[in-house]
């Protein structure tokens, strides 16, 4: 805070911080609380506390592998998202052509419709012309939903960035292929990282997209967690949510590390 | 056919960039399962000493009915599924719309063994039932002193606030306890109006859910004390150590069918007979009854006496549950569904 | 961006192709052939020109109650996220580095949880007897037992709370960008401290926070889990009508009329705010 902001602004935002962050926190501390109830079922406040459902979690091949298979969806989707993204990002924010602020709209339509209704046209699709769903069409599913993301944070990024250095470098003499290994795509490097965190999550929690495209042996962790709580609802699935937050925890602070969160949004 | 080849490739590629498909000489079946302990359940009834009986391999692709249906309808043309099971009644619409296809009584050796009602269709597309739910009251035995009895219990002054209904539009077992409270207050499949209006009498003392993960944690709240909801649910209650207990009312239990069809063009048909001949078997309906507290339907499945308090069993109860004509169902479900949505919409 | 580069259009061209080519054929082929349905007649004469599931969605009122609080909710969620985001933002941008980094996370952490169990946090705190209920009566404000679930407050409640992030992430760029010199020349200049929020910060965050409000309304108008299991089914909103018709009744007809009625309504709401954001967005 600047020496001008008045001492009972500082209050203020200290006492609106905290106000949000009991807003934000509260109901994952539920969630944690709950994962380390020793009672059978989702209740709070826990009866009293154990690890029994962190050790039935890590002791479940249906878990285990379903976060493998979420985890490999995701980190796919991560790559295909921010390969299709990126240049789309670049072209977008670093050109000036005809029909440049229809194709933003054309980049974000995605998000919306309710990404049932996409779900179901897909399903329609593998099925006319493919061979089913499969884990190939999950990725493609959720390729499209988190596209919008990486388009959005990689523009927002560029926006950040001079571009008197292309010039430069396209002045210099430099082929197009040095000029974006060496120029652009390092000025992209934290809006490819937040894209690529938001495409994560956004994968690794749909269960809209999984609901439709289930195909055998194919079963990600949100679609998991549902069919546990339709049939067995117990703390197993609070163990799994806290896991994950424990995962987002980790990877925000490597993004910190990284990047330096103050350029990520 | 540009589209499809150009889709195809690339989908192709990048599968093949991806993953990289092996091929498996076994024969394969594709069903679905309903997930969770269900599924967990299934496998070790049916599924994995099918595999070892026939030497195939059975895919299971977890799908509960209406999203089994919804992949059905989507997969027309090119079914993945050879087998698929429903809970609560959607057969009778998938066959009307020649998503499944007819079975003879001979290609079934179990055929002679089951309760006649639980086969009745299949001529018509419509798979055995392989056992059945039953829908009748859930109540708290901690909040609730003497058990309920009837129907009309849920209007009691002493639950208010702490009845608990579970949506028709979209829950096939709210639906049938919906169908049954209609009856109790004087309606048929022909006129709801008598249970809308039953319904929306209570709605202002109860609590109205969808799934059923709310009623578990309604009951573990204690926020529900009784709720018209299915026999095995409760012993799912039960099993997780909370104070449930299940009645079959005076006017009587809900049949809620859970067949097993034959998908129309399935790619492995007689396989796909043989799993359902091997699902109806008298061992795995006294297995469902065991594990879950599903009430059989084969004839020859005997249950201990402990299971059998438990479940509806045997000939004579089992005639005696109302049963709803699931045809009826099928045709009116969808302006039910609207008339249901404006009935309780706040 | 006046002065990106003048380069040929083969480049952009080059660079959109790939993502245009993969939306067109696995996002707007498979959308417009489920949302063509919303024209076809089902049934025995299958495949026929018809306007009936338009039709039905008109019969009567019902249908443009929920779509009236669908709108009601978005609009609601989003001024929310803009009057919290906003100050939050400033914030953020402003709190040394490690503070910065905890505001962050606990931003996105909300983000990260599933959300089924997510509900489960809300339905614990906001249900009968819960912990909101529990804080408002030791506070006396309330006699007896409050539940916020089912109500169309909880939605709003559990809304905003996985959105903001959307919201201060977007506004946060701009800050971001901003020199803080800017704002102190105001105030060496004499301007107050929220005069020179609303004069010099605003503005500055205006393209932000603009950005950020349509991926909220976009976002909370499409969504449809949080608002059916916090809001429960007696409070109907069109996405949720949606997933009801697809799997409930599967009247798909019906269901992709409706989608095509929300995208109607979301684009002419959406459009004159695009256009303006992306005049605000353009920087000289």
């Amino acid at each position: 805070m600047t020496a001008a902001t008045p001492g009972f602004v500082k209050l203020l935002s200290i006492t609106f911080v905290l106000a949000i962050a009991v807003y934000m926190l509260v109901p994952l501390i539920v969630v944690i609380a709950s994962s380390l109830s020793t009672s059978q079922f989702l209740v709070f406040p826990p009866p009293g506390f154990s690890l029994r459902w962190y050790t039935e979690v890590f002791n479940s091949d249906a878990y285990l592998s379903a976060g493998w298979t979420s985890l490999k969806l995701a980190l796919f989707t991560v790559a295909a998202s921010v390969a299709l993204g990126t240049p789309a990002a670049i072209a977008l924010s670093r050109f000036r052509f005809p029909g440049r602020s229809f194709l933003s709209a054309i980049f974000l339509s995605p998000l919306l419709l309710p990404s049932l209704i996409f779900a179901i046209g897909l399903l329609i699709v593998f099925s006319r012309y493919g061979d089913g769903p499969s884990l190939t069409g999950l990725v493609i599913g959720h390729t499209v939903i988190t596209l919008p993301y990486v388009i959005r944070t990689v523009s927002a990024n560029l926006i950040d960035m001079d571009p008197h250095l292309d010039e430069a470098a396209r002045i210099m003499g430099a082929r197009w292929w040095q000029r974006y290994l060496l120029v652009i795509l390092p000025q992209c490097r934290t809006g490819m990282a937040a894209g690529a965190f938001f495409a994560f999550n956004i994968s690794f929690d749909d269960a809209v997209i999984a609901l439709f495209m289930r195909a055998p042996n194919v079963e990600t962790l949100p679609m998991r967690i549902y069919s546990t709580l339709e049939f067995s609802p117990d703390p197993s699935v609070a163990a799994v949510s806290t896991i994950m937050i424990l995962l987002t925890i980790f990877m925000v602070l490597l993004l910190d590390r990284i990047f330096g969160l103050s350029k990520i949004a | 056919m540009k589209t499809r080849k150009l889709f195809a490739g690339t989908a192709g590629l990048l599968a093949a960039l991806a993953f990289g498909h092996t091929a498996s000489a076994q024969e394969t079946l594709v069903i679905n399962s309903f997930g969770g302990s269900y599924e967990e359940t299934h496998r070790a009834l049916v599924i994995t000493q099918f595999e070892e009986m026939y030497n195939v391999k059975v895919e299971v692709v977890t799908a509960y009915s209406a999203d089994a249906l919804a992949q059905l309808r989507a997969q027309r043309d090119n079914p993945q599924f050879d087998v698929v099971h429903f809970s609560g009644g959607l057969e009778h619409g998938a066959a009307s719309e020649g998503l499944l296809e007819p079975i003879k009584p001979e290609e079934l050796t179990n055929y002679e063994n089951m309760y006649p009602f639980a086969v009745a269709g299949i001529d018509k597309g419509i798979g055995p039932m392989y056992s059945t739910a039953v829908i009748g009251l859930l109540y708290n035995t901690e909040q609730v002193e003497t058990p309920p009895t009837s129907w009309m219990d849920v209007t009691k002054p002493a639950y208010a606030d702490r009845v608990l209904l579970t949506d028709a539009a979209s829950n096939t077992y709210g639906l049938l306890g919906f169908l049954m409270m209609n009856q109790v207050a004087g309606g048929s499949l022909d006129d709801i109006e008598p249970g809308l209006e039953f319904v929306k009498d209570i709605l202002p003392n109860s609590m109205l859910v969808s799934k059923s993960p709310e009623i578990q944690q309604n009951f573990a709240q204690g926020n529900a004390w009784i709720a018209p909801y299915a026999q095995d649910y409760a012993y799912t209650l039960t099993k997780a150590g909370l104070p449930v207990k299940f009645v079959q009312p005076e006017e009587g239990g809900v049949l809620a069918p859970i067949t097993v069809n034959l998908v129309a063009g399935a790619k492995n048909r007689d396989l796909a007979l043989k799993f359902i001949d091997f699902s109806i078997r008298a061992e795995a309906s006294k297995g469902w009854a065991e594990a879950l507290r599903y009430t059989p339907t084969n004839r020859l499945a005997e249950l201990s006496d402990d299971v059998a308090a438990e479940v509806v069993y045997g000939e004579e109860a089992v005639a005696k549950l109302v049963s709803f004509d699931a045809n009826a169902i099928a045709t009116n479900r969808a302006a039910w569904n609207e008339a249901w949505t404006r009935a309780i919409a706040q | 961006m006046a002065s990106a580069s003048r380069s040929t259009n083969r480049e952009p061209a080059f660079l959109l192709t790939p993502g245009l080519f993969f939306l067109i054929i696995a996002f707007f082929f498979p959308t417009f052939l489920l949302l063509a349905q919303s024209v076809l007649t089902v049934g025995p004469d299958a495949g026929e020109l018809t306007l009936e599931h338009y039709q039905k969605a008109f019969a009567d009122s019902f249908y443009a109650g929920v779509a009236f609080r669908t709108l009601r909710l978005a609009l609601l969620i989003t001024l929310i996220c803009l009057l919290i985001g906003f100050p939050l933002a400033i914030i953020i941008s402003r709190a040394s580095r490690i503070v910065r980094s905890l505001l962050i996370l606990m931003i996105v952490l909300p983000l990260m949880t599933s959300v089924v169990i997510r509900t489960f946090g809300w339905l614990v705190i906001l249900g009968q007897g819960g912990v909101l209920s529990w804080v408002l009566q030791a506070l006396g404000l309330v006699d007896g037992t409050v539940s916020l679930m089912r109500t169309e407050a909880g939605i709003v409640i559990a809304m905003v709370q996985v959105l903001l992030p959307f919201m201060v992430l977007t506004t946060l760029g701009n800050l971001n960008q901003m020199s803080p010199s800017l704002e102190e020349a105001a105030r060496v200049m004499g301007a107050g401290f929220f005069r020179s929020i609303w004069h010099v910060t605003l503005p500055m965050s205006a393209p932000g926070l603009a950005s950020g409000a349509v991926l909220v309304f976009a976002l909370s108008i499409s969504s449809f889990i949080t608002p059916s299991l916090v809001g429960g089914v007696r409070l109907p909103v069109i996405a949720s009508s949606i997933y009801q018709q697809m799997t409930g009744s599967f009247d798909w007809g019906f269901g992709a009329a409706l989608s095509v009625l929300l995208l109607g309504a979301t684009l002419v709401l959406m459009v004159p705010y695009l256009i303006a954001t992306g005049r605000l967005g353009g920087r000289s």
